[in-house]
């Protein structure tokens, strides 16, 4: 007992010897994407884990250094297949902001649109994932069909399923322009999303199988949330109000809650995802009734030398920074850190103290991207 | 027709290997042979995670240096006769992580799927869209299917 409490407290594992380690991993079927991990089992029960990335490593921000800094802008799309407009959205910033260009309000508009859209499909591909991890099929499928709606919206204003981002410097491409009928198409789109997800979430609530299997499961305590460095939605399941979106001057004209659960647990990961939906929903009807008349991108400005210029958001999973500086219109000292880098401590965290079977589903609980997290990182210590 | 392949005509089993693309073709993979609006089981394509189950091999993303070898692993568990399906611009020519600015090669990417094992059909697209995958699987059948 005495043991245990050392063990979920952190402070010492170096007198343990655990002998029994269920590794998994690099490519396994539980996990869709290739990461390894390493966990410690005593009597079933996981008293360490172990996270292993860098397998997936492609030097993005090798790639990055020295291209053009619109070539490199649209390079930073394919870091992630899932939040990949918010790359580029956030790419695009830290130029402007090292630029001083003016964005036009309709171009404001038509992005926050879009990066809402892409928390839509996020959020639910994160709920249909964790449900199919829960072993419970037919949520995942209904989830999946919900998902679809969204995904044709992004492929009408973007041209493209996956890859769809919409930011340029200056604006947003010519080609997501909104005329009336895609605004009514969204419009339609938003109408059924939301029917469709309180239908989930009535009957995902009031079944008794699935609640007392994820209530209590897979622990962040909101101390070793702010401890980890969590970010996004899974520090917002442990009860802290923390959301980029209010500091951010495109999210200025949308009125929108900041949703929090207390337990940190799977339910509270999965209900705070459930109901951000709704607050999607709700920036979507907002920007599509207000969007404002004019030109979506603004070409009136010169290319010139920055500083190192650093940029944060909220993107789905959480906190995303990029920085760089412009040299004779080129990138150099990319710098890419993605949400799901800072919540791996979480992800590790949440394992231990549960019993084996429900380690995978206390991972994927922190909506894990390892893809795009493979970034070439040094820890200075302070 | 001999009996395996009538069977096997019945039954395709898909695995998917992820080889360090930017997981849009991957979740569109999967999405496409399980979610309800294109849901490729209805004919008879299933999507397994057990090497030694499965007929085809979908490989996505430019093989990166470490999972050189577990592909080629993953490879030899499948049993004779198999296809492999290379999905997306990565898979086919290593997409936009093959080459640093021209000619240079990347150190970090083993190159194309075609590099590390032989490849029977070719999907193109950034990222692949889910019909595509679909008849790039049923190009891949006769293969499976004339074998003896």
């Amino acid at each position: 007992m005495n043991d245990d409490n050392k063990i979920n407290n952190n402070k010492s594992t170096k007198e343990t010897i655990i002998e029994t380690e269920v590794a998994m991993g690099v490519v396994h079927p539980a996990a869709l994407e290739p990461y390894r991990v390493r966990l410690f089992v005593e009597d079933e029960i996981v008293k360490d884990a172990e996270i292993t990335i860098g397998v997936n490593h492609r030097g993005i921000e090798r790639i990055m250094e020295g291209l053009p800094v619109e070539k490199a802008n649209s390079l930073t799309e394919k870091v992630c297949g899932i939040c990949s407009n918010s790359h580029i959205w956030n790419s695009v910033m830290v130029a402007e902001k090292g630029l001083g260009i003016e964005v036009p309000d309709r171009a404001q508009y038509i992005r926050v649109i879009m990066g809402e859209l892409e928390r839509l499909h996020s959020h639910f591909l994160y709920l249909a994932h964790g449900n199919e991890v829960l072993g419970h099929e037919t949520f995942s499928m209904r989830l999946f069909y919900i998902r679809e709606t969204v995904m044709e919206l992004l492929r009408m204003i973007g041209g493209n399923r996956v890859q769809y981002g919409a930011p340029i410097i200056g604006g947003v491409r010519p080609r997501c322009e909104l005329n009336s009928k895609r605004i009514q198409k969204i419009k339609e789109g938003m109408d059924f999303v939301e029917e469709k997800a309180i239908n989930f979430a009535d009957r995902f609530v009031s079944d008794p199988m699935i609640m007392s299997r994820i209530t209590g499961v897979g622990v962040i305590s909101r101390k070793d949330a702010l401890r980890l460095a969590a970010s996004g939605p899974t520090l917002r399941a442990t009860g802290v109000a923390r959301d980029l979106r209010t500091d951010m001057e495109c999210y200025d004209p949308f009125d929108f809650d900041v949703i929090t659960q207390d337990d940190g647990d799977v339910k509270s990961n999965l209900l705070v995802r459930v109901l951000e939906i709704f607050e999607s929903v709700k920036i979507i009807r907002q920007a599509l009734k207000d969007l404002p008349e004019g030109r979506i991108t603004n070409r009136s400005w010169e290319m010139a030398d920055t500083p190192i210029i650093k940029s944060y958001i909220e993107v789905p999973r959480g906190t995303l920074y990029h920085s760089y500086r412009i040299e004779e219109g080129r990138t150099r000292n990319v710098i890419i850190r993605t949400p799901s880098m800072s919540n791996i401590g979480a992800m590790e965290h949440a394992c231990i103290g549960n019993h084996i079977t429900d380690a995978q589903l206390a991972i994927v609980q922190c909506d894990p991207c390892f893809t795009c997290t493979d970034r070439a990182i040094k820890i200075i210590e302070l | 027709m001999s009996l395996k392949s009538y069977s096997r005509a019945r039954a395709v089993h898909v695995m998917l290997v992820y080889t360090g693309g930017c997981n849009g073709c991957d979740i569109e993979i999967v999405n496409c042979i399980l979610s309800p609006k294109f849901d490729a089981e209805q004919y008879k394509v299933f999507l397994t995670w057990n090497p030694r189950e499965a007929d085809v091999l979908v490989v996505t993303g430019p093989v990166t240096k470490h999972n050189e070898k577990p592909l080629k692993e993953i490879y030899k568990a499948i049993p004779e006769p198999k296809a492999v399906v290379a999905a997306g611009a990565c898979a086919l020519m290593g997409g936009v992580y093959k080459n640093i600015h021209g000619e240079i090669p990347s150190e970090e990417i083993a190159g194309p799927v075609e590099e590390v094992i032989p490849v029977a059909a070719k999907v193109p697209g950034c990222a692949v869209r889910p019909e595509d995958v679909l008849s790039g699987v049923v190009a891949a059948l006769p293969l499976l299917l004339n074998a003896k």
